[in-house]
């Protein structure tokens, strides 16, 4: 079918004056097609036998489309310059092979191209689409870039202060910023202190929050003193969480855009501070280990932590960590937890002090330590991270089942 | 002894008359009258037979031109006022634009456009028209601001073998005066770096070079502010190699134009500056042209439709406290 | 003539056959008018611009067939390389200027290449001449051009065949003066008159006025009255134009005229006039199919560059 107009894209066969086994001559007018601008007759390119019909009275096809075809004599093919079967094949093979090479260059295919619905709505009527653009923490292509060259961070230029519009911090402020903090001693940060400060940085992107409460420790520490090894208290509080976790799963969960990531295995991770920074090494499965079976590993696990000979798997995949910030003699904290976890839970200095008994009706001593766990607070709440730490607390009072 | 702007456009004329036999000059009473601005003054006595008054055919001046061009002279056009060049306007966008590239015959003929406004003188004899020629590929748009570039890039504009639209600025005709012609040798299509400056850039052209000078000044005195003047000297092609080191010296834009504010030379440079230099950027680039009005009659309006000193320096306040 | 209502047919053909993008604009009915203007110039030494119903006159003047097959079919070999299409063609320094499809665009422009010649004292004996149709009379650029040559006093000879529609729009919507010719008097040049359906007087008064030209006699003007005998372009049957015209004098094919007159003045016998249609036939034929089997334009090797020059490199005045 021919392109007959500018803007013609399909017409319609009025008349076909042939029929199969027609001798043809060039030129003849054979098919008489219609569009909205007018009635054409279409032509045949040379002298030829029809072979083949391909279209019906009062049918529309687009243009290009394949009318029909002739059987042709050799040397008329030759004489007028027609397309045969095998060379339009043929071209097709090469034109495929081309465009394939050449469609790495283009991002859209017009095959599979579809008009894409808009995504992105106003959000509010009337505000400035981005919202406090001005601000004082709007960063600048230039800062961002110059920024990037020193590999610096926003945390790092929270010193500065902005002279820009809104306090923006302009690149004179950081290069002013630079030039002041050259008159004071520095000296190069190490690896490690550079790990964990990426770490905590990437994390305290988050909404994070901590809640904490008293938990009674005594019947632990009586259970760890007639075991053989004695496991550390960091491991009975180890499986109760896991244990409490195992009951809640979502609270472990951490959100990606719409979805929460539940937790596939419960391992989790213990804090273990080595020189300049802290490392924490993951446990496997701890729901299904009881405390003996934990014990060796965990020894292990801290040993090699101390002598930096952990692996990348020994500290992949956690879902959540335990910090015993006690043994620093702390009696409260509030940790951060790993950028890939929603939760930490940390134990602080227990302190033997004076419990009242219903039982008794007493004063009776008691070791009672405060027990705290922070918390991404996109995906739990504080009712919901107190409820985890009473079901732990209520665990540690039957040590035996851990 | 000083020479002006205009002078220097008649001398460079002269001197193209002089050098090149291929060159005659046609316009509207631009012979024996020497034009409406004196710009070919003495010329068709000086050189008989080579300076032709046309009729007011603006369309068949062009058309002419470029018939003249294929045929192996180099023509210098003269529209009487650039405003005047829209009736000419299909010969230049479509015959001599595309010439080349369809034919691969190269169409040198230079249009000179009177440009720019001056007090009084309204909608009609006051328009920059240099935005809407930049648009169509197979143009070369130039822009001089200087005494020694309107001299020196009239010369260049006719040896180049394309199409060229040689914008020369009225207010600068008489007001603008140099010692002498002195080219510092920089090319056609390469900006000029007019003033140095470490706070922000002010990219523009044609008169308004001046008044971004005269602002920076005023902004150096006022508050210490240093702000670099490019000069783009040529608006098609454009030279961003220059626009975008300066802007890397200093990390913030104002684009300048006399013309009106819809799209343009100072669009164009924001674009640029944005897709290939988003990261030199400390501010949102601004831009300032004319305001979105034909140019007034009344010299009160006109002053206030145009970029001025002052509204420069408000602009550049703003771009400078970001 | 012959040789381009031979070329013509074939190219109609090869548009309903889908061969050809674009479009295709037939001279057919113009063919005396036209092949006796490109007749009477001369190759490399005088100007000519033809318009879209001037295959006779681009073939009389000297056009290679192969120009044209290669420009319809976008061979890289042509003069245009796929850059521009059909009739939008030519060779401009041997003198054929290639049109735009603005109408009138080209009186000025061939004005100006006379101009050029007087200023480079090579006027002597050289003629431009450009073709235009009623509709194209009625633009700035026919009126300015031809005002412009009239008062530089240049040898254009401007020719316009009214065949009557601009498009599908008749005379009447289109001029209000009595006859195209009156208005030479009023541009101050030569004016003629001629049936654009009779060949002998279309030599006659067309080469005459040329002539005239040639030998210093200013600018000239010819209309010629005639049909035009295919649509606007093949996409349109000119279902618009009356069947009253159609039956009349302007209706009659100018190809038969002129065989008839041959025959008639025993300039050459109907076998012959067979004999040269068919080779030229075939001549057609082999150079469309040349064309047809040549390379198509590359995006990806095209240079997408509208200056000869980049004056942003180094440059010498």
């Amino acid at each position: 079918m021919p392109q007959l107009g500018e803007s013609i894209a399909e017409a319609t066969v009025v008349r076909i004056d042939i029929a199969i086994g027609d001798v043809v001559k060039a030129d003849q007018e054979v098919i008489e097609v219609e569009t909205q601008k007018a009635t054409m007759g279409v032509t045949t390119l040379c002298q030829g036998v029809v072979r083949e019909l391909n279209v019906q009275e009062g049918e529309t096809y687009a243009v290009g489309t394949t009318l029909g075809l002739l059987e042709v004599e050799a040397d008329e093919v030759e004489k007028t310059g027609v397309e045969t079967l095998e060379a339009a094949a043929e071209k097709r093979v090469n034109t495929a092979a081309e465009e394939e090479e050449k469609n790495l260059h283009f991002a859209v295919d017009d095959d599979t191209y579809e008009e894409r619905q808009p995504v992105v709505e106003p959000s509010v009527k009337g505000l400035p689409v981005p919202a406090g653009v001005m601000g004082a923490h709007y960063i600048s292509p230039r800062m961002r870039a110059r920024m990037a060259e020193l590999g610096l961070r926003e945390a790092d230029i929270s010193a500065v202060v902005g002279t820009g519009a809104g306090g923006r911090v302009t690149v004179q402020d950081l290069e002013a910023f630079l030039d002041y903090i050259e008159e004071w001693p520095s000296s190069q940060a190490s690896p490690m202190r550079l790990a964990v400060a990426d770490a905590m940085r990437r994390s305290w992107s988050r909404p994070l929050a901590t809640v904490s409460r008293p938990v009674r420790l005594d019947r632990a520490l009586d259970h760890r003193r007639a075991q053989d090894p004695k496991p550390g208290l960091t491991l009975y509080l180890l499986r109760a969480f896991a244990l409490a976790l195992a009951e809640d799963p979502a609270s472990a969960g951490f959100l990606i855009g719409e979805r929460i990531v539940h937790p596939r295995a419960f391992d989790i991770g213990v804090a273990v501070q080595v020189e300049d920074g802290v490392v924490v090494p993951v446990l496997r499965n701890v729901d299904s280990m009881n405390l003996g079976q934990l014990t060796g590993a965990y020894a292990e696990m801290v040993d090699r932590a101390r002598r930096r000979r952990l692996t990348e798997d020994d500290t992949r995949g956690g879902i959540a960590t335990v910090t015993n910030f006690g043994t620093f003699g702390l009696t409260n904290g509030t940790p951060i937890p790993l950028p890939n976890e929603t939760l930490i839970l940390g134990l602080a200095a227990g302190e033997k002090k004076p419990i009242w008994s219903k039982e008794v009706e007493a004063f009776v001593p008691a070791t009672e330590a405060e027990l705290a766990v922070t918390f991404d607070h996109r995906v739990v709440d504080g009712g919901g991270a107190g409820l985890l730490l009473a079901r732990i607390a209520e665990l540690l009072q039957s040590p035996e089942k851990l | 002894m000083s020479i002006t702007y205009v002078d220097a456009i008649r001398e460079a004329q002269e001197q193209l008359l002089k050098d090149d036999p291929r060159v005659f000059l046609y316009g509207q009473d631009i012979s024996r009258f020497g034009g409406a601005f004196k710009a070919t003054k003495g010329l068709a006595d000086a050189y008989p037979g080579r300076v032709l008054d046309s009729p007011i055919s603006e369309d068949a001046m062009v058309g002419m031109a470029i018939g003249s061009a294929i045929d192996g002279m180099r023509p210098i056009l003269e529209m009487q006022f650039a405003d005047f060049s829209s009736v000419g306007f299909n010969q230049i966008v479509n015959q001599a634009a595309t010439h080349f590239y369809r034919t691969g015959i190269p169409v040198p003929i230079t249009v000179r456009l009177p440009s720019g406004g001056t007090p009084g003188s309204g909608p009609f004899h006051s328009q920059s028209m240099e935005s809407i020629y930049a648009h169509y590929p197979g143009l070369v748009v130039v822009t001089p601001a200087t005494v020694s570039d309107a001299y020196q890039m009239l010369i260049e504009s006719v040896a180049l073998d394309d199409p060229v639209l040689y914008c020369e600025h009225k207010f600068l005709y008489r007001w603008l005066k140099a010692p002498k012609i002195d080219h510092d040798g920089l090319p056609l299509g390469r900006a000029r770096i007019t003033r140095h400056g470490r706070h922000a850039t002010i990219v523009t052209y044609s008169a308004m070079v001046h008044e971004a000078v005269r602002a920076a000044d005023r902004l150096q005195q006022e508050s210490g502010w240093e702000i670099e003047v490019v000069d783009l000297r040529t608006v098609k092609p454009l030279d961003m190699d220059t626009v975008l080191a300066s802007v890397a010296r200093t990390g913030r834009l104002l684009t300048l134009g006399e013309s009106f504010p819809w799209g343009g030379v100072t669009a164009e440079v924001v674009a640029r500056v944005c897709s290939e230099g988003f990261h030199l950027l400390d501010a949102p680039p601004k831009r300032l042209n004319s305001r979105d009005t034909p140019v007034p009659y009344h010299p009160n309006l006109w002053a206030a439709h145009r970029p001025t000193p002052e509204s420069i320096c408000i602009a550049m306040r703003e771009l400078l406290s970001f | 003539m012959l040789e381009a209502r031979q070329l013509e047919t074939k190219l109609a053909s090869l548009y309903k056959a889908g061969k050809i993008v674009g479009g295709v604009y037939l001279g057919k009915g113009q063919e005396a008018v036209s092949a006796s203007l490109g007749g009477s110039l001369k190759w490399k030494h005088d100007v000519f611009a033809p318009l879209i119903r001037d295959q006779g006159g681009r073939t009389a003047f000297g056009e290679d067939l192969l120009d044209c097959a290669r420009t319809y079919l976008g061979s890289v070999e042509g003069p245009m390389r796929g850059r521009d299409g059909n009739i939008h063609r030519g060779r401009p320094a041997e003198g054929l200027l290639a049109m735009i499809s603005h109408l009138g665009a080209a009186v000025p422009v061939v004005t100006g290449m006379l101009l050029a010649r007087r200023l480079k004292g090579e006027l002597d004996g050289v003629v431009g001449a450009t073709c235009i149709g009623d509709g194209g009379t009625s633009t700035g650029a026919f009126h300015e051009g031809l005002n412009a040559a009239a008062v530089e006093k240049l040898p254009l000879v401007v020719v316009v065949a009214n065949n009557q529609f601009a498009y599908s729009t008749p005379n009447d919507r289109q001029f209000a003066c009595e006859d195209l010719y009156d208005r030479a008097k009023g541009y101050g040049v030569a004016g003629h008159r001629v049936d654009g359906t009779d060949f002998l007087a279309c030599l006659r008064v067309i080469g005459g006025a040329v002539a005239s030209a040639r030998a210093g006699g200013g600018p000239q003007m010819v209309v010629a009255n005639l049909l035009r005998l295919s649509g606007h372009g093949e996409h349109d049957d000119g279902s618009y134009v009356p069947d009253t015209l159609r039956a009349g004098h302007l209706g009659q094919d100018c190809m038969d005229v002129a065989r008839q007159q041959m025959v008639d003045s025993g300039y050459a016998t109907a076998e012959e006039i067979e004999g040269w249609r068919s080779e030229l036939e075939d001549r057609v034929q082999r150079a469309l199919a040349k064309a047809q089997q040549e390379t198509k334009p590359d995006p990806w090797h095209e240079t997408w560059q509208a200056c000869s020059q980049n004056p942003a490199l180094p440059f010498e005045a």
